[in-house]
C-alpha cells in the first residue's frame, strides 16, 4: 500500500512536467546559410518558479529516501530504483540543471561578484546534499545525483584499481574544483557545465565531442566503476571532506564484524578500509618521522604551488573571452610578429569593431582580468600545493583498524557491500 | 546474508534480449536516416535553386512560382520530419538502452557471486601507501613541470601589454598628477627665482616638449595627446583635467589696464559668453552665443588676431528656438575643450561640435535641448579620445562619452540627480583613472572606458555649481546650502571631514596635499588643512567672486567680480603678493601660458605679460 502511494505521488509529479514540455520553444532555431554552427546551450529552457520549488522538495525527499535505504533499510535494490528515478527526473526531465555539481560555480560567482543574483535553487542544490552528507555520508552519490546514477547503471564488470592509482587519480577532482572556482569567480566560464560529459545525453543536445566523451565515460564505467564521480567530480571533493565527519554513516555489517573477509572485494569503488595487521604498526616510528618531515615541507609545497600558479596565470586567463579577443586584436595589430592573420578569427574582431567599443576599453578590461588571474593563480596554486602536501602527510599516517569499515570519504553509500555480509542484525 | 526476493530470471533475460535487439534496430534506423539525409539534403535542394533562377528571368510565371512554393514546402517538411525522426529516435534509443542496462543489472544482482577471499593480501597497507606517496610526489612534480613548461613557452607579458595598449600614455599620463603635491615644493619658487635649478630643469623639459611638438607636427599626430602635451597647454576649464592647477612659468604679478602696464593686447569678442579661454600651442579658443547665433573663436594668442571663426549652425536636431536662459548664465556658459587635434564646444541648446585646428567642422550633433532654468553651464572635459559631457538636466540626467573623432556616443550613463552646473574632472587615483562629478544628491565617480559608476556618496544638495577638487586620494565637494565635504575615495568612499561655515555656490575649490582653498561668491576666502579640515586662515574681500581660482605652482590667482586679481601664496597664512586691477567685470576663469595670463572680462579679452 505504502509503495503504491509513493508510486502515485511520483507519477503525479512526473505528469506535471507536461507543462514544461508545452512551454518549450514554438519555433525551431533558425538555420544560417553562412555555415555558422549554433553553439550548444549550457542551460536548459527556464522552468516555472513552482517547479523550482518542487525540484528542491523532490531533492529533499530523494535524499531522505536514499539515506533511509542506505542506513536503515540497507537495501541495494531500493537504491537502484531510486537511481532510475533520479536519472529520469533530475537527469532527463530537469535536463540536469541546476545540479549540485555545477552549483559550486554559482556559489563562487556569487561570492566574488556582488552583481550576480544567484538562483535560490542553486543555493539549495549546493547546500542540501552537503547537510545530508554531514549526517548520513554520501547518500547523495548513492542514488540522487543523476550523473552518478547513470554511470552506476553501467557498472557491469568492475575491476578494482590499485590503491596508489586511486589515490593519485583522486587528486584530479581537487585540481578541477580549484580551476572551476577560479573561472567562476572571475566570471570567465562555468567549465563544469561546459564539460559535463552526461548533460548531452539528458538534453539530447551536445557537440559530437561531448557525446563522444560521455560515451567513453559510460563505456569505462563498465570496467572502472563511476570514473567521473571518483576521478573528476568537483562537488565530490566537498562531499568527500564533509562525509569524513558524518555522524551516522552506513556500515557494512549491521552488527559486529566477524572479519570473515567476504566483503573485502565487494566494493567496485575500492572504498572499504581493511583491518590493519599488527606487524604493519611496528613501523609507527618511521611513519611518525616521515609525517613530521612532510608537515614541515607542506608550506614549501604550498609556496611552490602558488608560484607555479602565478606563472601559469596567463595561460589560464586565455580561456576568458575578453582576454582572448584582446589577444587577437593586439597580435593582429602587432606588425613585429610574424603571425598568420588568417589564423585569427576575424569574425570576432569584426563584431567587436562594429560594436564601436574603444579598443582601449577592451585592453583595460583584459588587463584587469589578467591581473585577477595572477592573484587567482597564486591562490589556486597554493591550494593545489596544500592538497599534494596533505595527501602525502595523510599517506604517512597509519591508522589502526580492527574491522572492515567503509571509507567515509570515498564511500558512495551504494549498499553493494551489505549483501556480502553474513551477520544478521541485532534484535 | 540479507534475504533476497527471487528474481524472475527468464523474464528479465527476455527483457534484456528484446530491449537489446530493439536498441540495435533503432540504432540502425538512425544511421540509415542519417545517411539518407546526408545524401538528399532536403534543405539544400538544387532543384529549387534552378527554378528560382528561372523565375528571376521570368517573374510573371505564376505557375512556376506556385511550383517553387510547393517544392519548398516539401523540402521544409522533409527537413523538419527528419529532425523529428532523429530526436524521437534518440529518445526511443535512450529508453531501449536504459531498459537493457536495467535488466542486465537485475540479472547480475540475481546471480550468486562467490566472494573473493585472498589469503595473501597483494596490496598490503604499507606497500600501497609507499607506492601512493611515490606516485603522488611524481604527479605533483609532473604538474609543476608541465605548468612551468607551458608558462615559459607561451609567456607574453599580456597583462603589461594590454595595460600599455589601454593607455599609451600610461607611463606618464597621470604620474605627474599623482605627484602634484610632491611637485608643490619644486614649484614654490617658480615666480620668485627664475634662475633656480628647478626652473632650468623645467625649461629644458619644456624645450624638449616644444621640440617634440614641432617634430610631432611634422609627423602624423597621434590619436590623442600625451601627458606632456596636455601639461604644456591649458586645454580645458580649470586647466589640465579640470583640477585648477597649472605649472606655467614666469607668470606676471602686476598689470594695470588703465595705464596699459603689462597688457600685451586686448580685444573684444563678437558674441557674449561666460565661458573661459583654453589654450593649445599658439592658439586660444573660446566661444560666444546669442539666442540666434553660436560661434567658436580661434585667436592667435601672441597677437590677439582672430585666426578663424566657426559657426555652430545647420546642426541636425538643433531646436529652432534656443531655450530660455538667465542673463547671468547666457547661451555660452560651458568652456570649450581642445586636445590639439580639434576644439570641442557645447551650447545652451544642446548643440555640440568638433572643429579642427584650422576651423573646419569635423562633426556636429544635438544632444537634445537641456531643460535647465538658468542655462546649461557644465564645461566639456577630455580624456584620451573621449569627450566627456556632464548633461544633468531636469528631464534626463546623464554622463556621456563621445568619440572625439566622430561624435558618436561611446557610452551614456543615466544618473538619478537634479540639474547640475558643475563640470567633470578627470582623476588618476594611483590605480586607475576616474571621472568625478558633483550634483544633488551625490558626488560620484565613473570608469572613463565604460561609464560604469565606481562609487558615489550622498552628500550634496541644492543647485550645485562648484566643480570638484582632488588631491592625494581625497576629493572635495562644496555647495551653498549643502556642506563642504572631504571624501576619501575608494570602493566605499568615506567622509574625512566636513564643514558648513563657508560655502560656495559658483567658484570651485582648489586642493593640494596640504591645503584646500574655498572661495565664496560673497567675498570670503578660506584656507583649510585638506586632511583635517582645520582652518588656517580666512580673508574677506569686498567685491565677491564668480571666477574660480587657479593655482600656479603654489601661487593663487583669484579674480573678483570687479576685475581685481588677488595674487597670494597658498600657505598657512594669507600672504598677498599683489592686487592688479583690470577695471572691467570678470566672471570667467583665467587661462595660463608661460609668461602670459588670458582673462576674459565682460567686454574684452586680455593678454597680460611682459611686452
Amino acid at each position: 500500500m505504502k509503495k503504491k502511494i509513493i508510486f502515485l505521488i511520483l507519477l503525479i509529479l512526473l505528469s506535471l512536467q507536461v507543462y514544461n514540455a508545452l512551454s518549450g520553444p514554438r519555433f525551431p532555431k533558425p538555420e544560417f546559410e553562412s555555415g555558422h554552427s549554433q553553439p550548444t546551450t549550457q542551460s536548459p529552457s527556464p522552468r516555472g518558479i513552482i517547479f523550482e520549488y518542487i525540484d528542491v522538495l523532490l531533492l529533499i525527499i530523494s535524499l531522505s529516501i536514499a539515506s533511509w535505504l542506505a542506513l536503515k533499510k540497507r537495501s541495494r535494490k531500493g537504491i537502484f530504483w531510486l537511481s532510475i528515478f533520479s536519472i529520469i527526473y533530475f537527469g532527463f526531465i530537469r535536463e540536469g540543471c541546476v545540479c549540485s555539481v555545477g552549483s559550486v560555480q554559482n556559489i563562487a560567482l556569487a561570492l566574488f561578484n556582488p552583481n550576480y543574483k544567484i538562483p535560490l535553487t542553486a543555493i539549495a542544490f549546493f547546500i542540501i546534499p552537503l547537510i545530508y552528507t554531514m549526517f548520513f555520508g554520501r547518500t547523495f552519490c548513492a542514488g540522487v545525483c543523476p550523473l552518478g546514477a547513470l554511470q552506476d547503471l553501467f557498472v557491469l564488470k568492475p575491476y578494482n584499481l590499485k590503491s596508489w592509482v586511486q589515490t593519485l587519480l583522486g587528486i584530479i577532482p581537487f585540481l578541477y574544483l580549484g580551476l572551476a572556482i577560479l573561472y567562476a569567480a572571475t566570471a570567465t566560464d562555468f567549465i563544469i557545465c561546459r564539460y559535463d560529459p552526461f548533460i548531452g545525453f539528458f538534453r539530447f543536445n551536445a557537440s559530437f565531442m561531448m557525446f563522444a566523451i560521455g560515451g567513453i565515460f559510460l563505456l569505462t564505467s563498465v570496467f572502472i566503476a563511476r570514473p567521473y564521480c571518483r576521478f573528476f567530480c568537483p562537488y565530490g571533493v566537498l562531499l568527500n571532506l564533509v562525509s569524513r565527519v558524518s555522524k551516522r554513516h552506513m556500515t557494512i555489517t549491521p552488527s559486529k564484524c566477524i572479519q570473515c573477509k567476504l566483503c573485502e572485494n565487494s566494493c567496485p569503488f575500492g572504498a572499504i578500509n581493511k583491518p590493519t595487521q599488527i606487524k604493519e604498526l611496528d613501523n609507527q616510528k618511521t611513519a611518525t618521522k616521515r609525517l613530521i618531515k612532510l608537515s614541515l615541507i607542506i608550506p614549501l609545497l604550498a609556496f611552490v604551488g602558488g608560484w607555479t600558479g602565478s606563472q601559469f596565470h596567463e595561460n589560464m586567463a586565455k580561456v576568458n573571452n575578453k582576454v582572448r579577443l584582446a589577444s587577437q586584436l593586439y597580435f593582429q595589430n602587432d606588425t613585429t610578429l610574424n603571425i598568420n592573420k588568417n589564423s585569427i578569427d576575424s569574425v570576432e574582431i569584426t563584431t567587436f569593431e562594429t560594436s564601436g567599443k574603444p579598443k582601449e576599453q577592451l585592453y583595460a578590461e583584459a588587463a584587469s582580468i589578467i591581473d585577477d588571474f595572477y592573484y587567482g593563480g597564486w591562490i589556486y596554486g597554493t591550494f593545489i600545493g596544500l592538497v599534494f602536501g596533505l595527501s602525502l602527510a595523510g599517506l604517512s599516517v597509519l591508522k589502526y583498524r580492527n574491522d572492515y569499515t567503509p571509507n567515509k570519504a570515498t564511500c558512495f553509500s551504494c549498499a553493494r557491500c551489505m549483501d556480502y555480509c553474513p551477520v544478521e542484525p541485532d534484535e | 546474508m540479507n534475504k533476497q526476493k527471487k528474481v524472475n530470471i527468464k523474464l528479465w533475460e527476455k527483457v534484456a534480449y528484446i530491449s537489446g535487439f530493439f536498441s540495435l534496430v533503432i540504432c540502425f534506423l538512425l544511421i540509415v536516416n542519417y545517411v539518407q539525409y546526408k545524401r538528399i539534403e532536403p534543405a539544400n535542394t538544387k532543384i529549387i535553386d534552378i527554378l528560382v533562377e528561372r523565375l528571376n528571368k521570368n517573374p510573371e510565371d505564376i505557375e512556376l512560382r506556385k511550383q517553387i512554393q510547393e517544392l519548398d514546402l516539401l523540402a521544409r517538411k522533409a527537413y523538419f520530419t527528419n529532425q523529428w525522426q532523429v530526436r524521437t529516435g534518440a529518445y526511443i534509443l535512450a529508453i531501449g538502452v536504459l531498459i537493457l542496462v536495467i535488466s542486465i543489472q537485475i540479472l547480475n544482482s540475481s546471480k550468486k557471486k562467490e566472494p573473493e577471499i585472498l589469503l595473501f593480501d597483494k596490496n598490503d597497507y604499507l606497500n600501497s601507501h609507499k607506492s601512493a606517496r611515490k606516485w603522488v610526489s611524481m604527479g605533483g612534480a609532473f604538474i609543476v613541470l608541465l605548468a612551468m613548461f607551458f608558462a615559459f613557452l607561451t609567456h607574453n607579458e599580456l597583462g603589461v601589454k594590454f595595460a600599455m595598449a589601454a593607455n599609451p600614455n600610461s607611463d606618464s599620463i597621470f604620474n605627474a598628477q599623482n605627484n602634484n603635491s610632491e611637485n608643490d615644493k619644486s614649484n614654490t619658487n617658480v615666480l620668485e627665482n627664475d634662475s633656480s635649478k628647478t626652473n632650468t630643469e623645467n625649461a629644458s623639459v619644456n624645450d624638449t616638449i616644444i621640440q617634440s611638438d614641432t617634430t610631432s607636427q611634422e609627423q602624423k599626430l597621434s590619436e590623442f595627446p600625451s601627458y606632456k602635451e596636455i601639461m604644456a597647454n591649458f586645454p580645458t576649464f580649470r586647466g589640465p583635467w579640470g583640477n585648477g592647477i597649472t605649472y606655467k612659468k614666469n607668470i606676471p604679478v602686476s598689470w594695470n589696464a588703465s595705464s596699459g602696464k603689462n597688457i600685451v593686447w586686448k580685444r573684444t569678442i563678437p558674441l557674449k559668453g561666460y565661458n573661459s579661454p583654453v589654450i593649445w600651442g599658439d592658439k586660444l579658443f573660446l566661444s560666444g552665443a546669442s539666442s540666434t547665433k553660436r560661434q567658436v573663436y580661434c585667436i592667435d594668442r601672441n597677437t590677439g588676431k582672430t585666426l578663424w571663426t566657426a559657426d555652430a549652425n545647420k546642426i541636425t536636431g538643433s531646436p529652432a528656438n534656443s531655450p530660455k536662459v538667465t542673463d547671468d548664465t547666457g547661451y555660452a556658459a560651458p568652456t570649450v575643450a581642445t586636445d590639439g587635434r580639434a576644439v570641442y564646444a557645447i551650447f545652451a541648446n544642446g548643440d555640440v561640435l568638433a572643429i579642427d585646428m584650422e576651423g573646419k567642422r569635423i562633426w556636429a550633433r544635438n544632444l537634445g535641448t537641456p531643460v535647465n532654468h538658468y542655462g546649461h553651464s557644465s564645461s566639456l572635459m577630455l580624456f584620451q579620445n573621449m569627450l566627456i559631457v556632464q548633461y544633468d538636466h531636469k528631464t534626463a540626467s546623464k554622463l556621456m562619452s563621445l568619440s572625439t573623432k566622430t561624435g558618436k556616443t561611446l557610452w551614456s550613463t543615466p544618473r538619478k540627480v537634479k540639474i547640475s552646473w558643475a563640470s567633470p574632472i578627470v582623476v588618476y587615483t594611483g590605480k586607475q583613472t576616474e571621472i568625478m562629478v558633483s550634483s544633488d544628491p551625490f558626488v560620484a565617480s565613473y570608469n572613463p572606458f565604460s561609464g560604469k559608476e565606481l562609487w558615489k556618496l550622498d552628500c550634496m544638495t541644492g543647485e550645485v555649481g562648484p566643480s570638484l577638487a582632488y588631491a592625494d586620494g581625497v576629493v572635495f565637494a562644496v555647495n551653498e546650502y549643502a556642506s563642504l565635504v572631504a571624501i576619501q575615495i575608494g570602493e566605499k568612499p568615506k567622509i574625512l571631514w566636513q564643514n558648513d561655515e563657508y560655502l560656495s555656490d559658483v567658484p570651485s575649490p582648489i586642493a593640494t596635499k596640504k591645503y584646500l582653498l574655498i572661495v565664496t561668491s560673497y567675498g570670503v576666502v578660506v584656507c583649510y588643512d585638506s586632511k583635517t579640515g582645520e582652518k588656517y586662515w580666512e580673508q574677506e574681500f569686498a567685491n565677491g567672486f564668480y571666477s574660480t581660482p587657479i593655482l600656479v605652482g603654489n601661487t593663487v590667482y583669484l579674480i573678483d567680480k570687479m576685475g581685481g586679481t588677488f595674487i597670494f601664496k597658498l600657505s598657512d597664512k594669507y600672504k598677498q603678493i599683489s592686487n592688479p586691477q583690470l577695471g572691467e567685470n570678470v566672471v570667467s576663469t583665467p587661462a595660463f601660458a608661460d609668461g602670459r595670463i588670458y582673462i576674459r572680462a565682460d567686454k574684452n579679452l586680455y593678454c597680460i605679460g611682459s611686452k
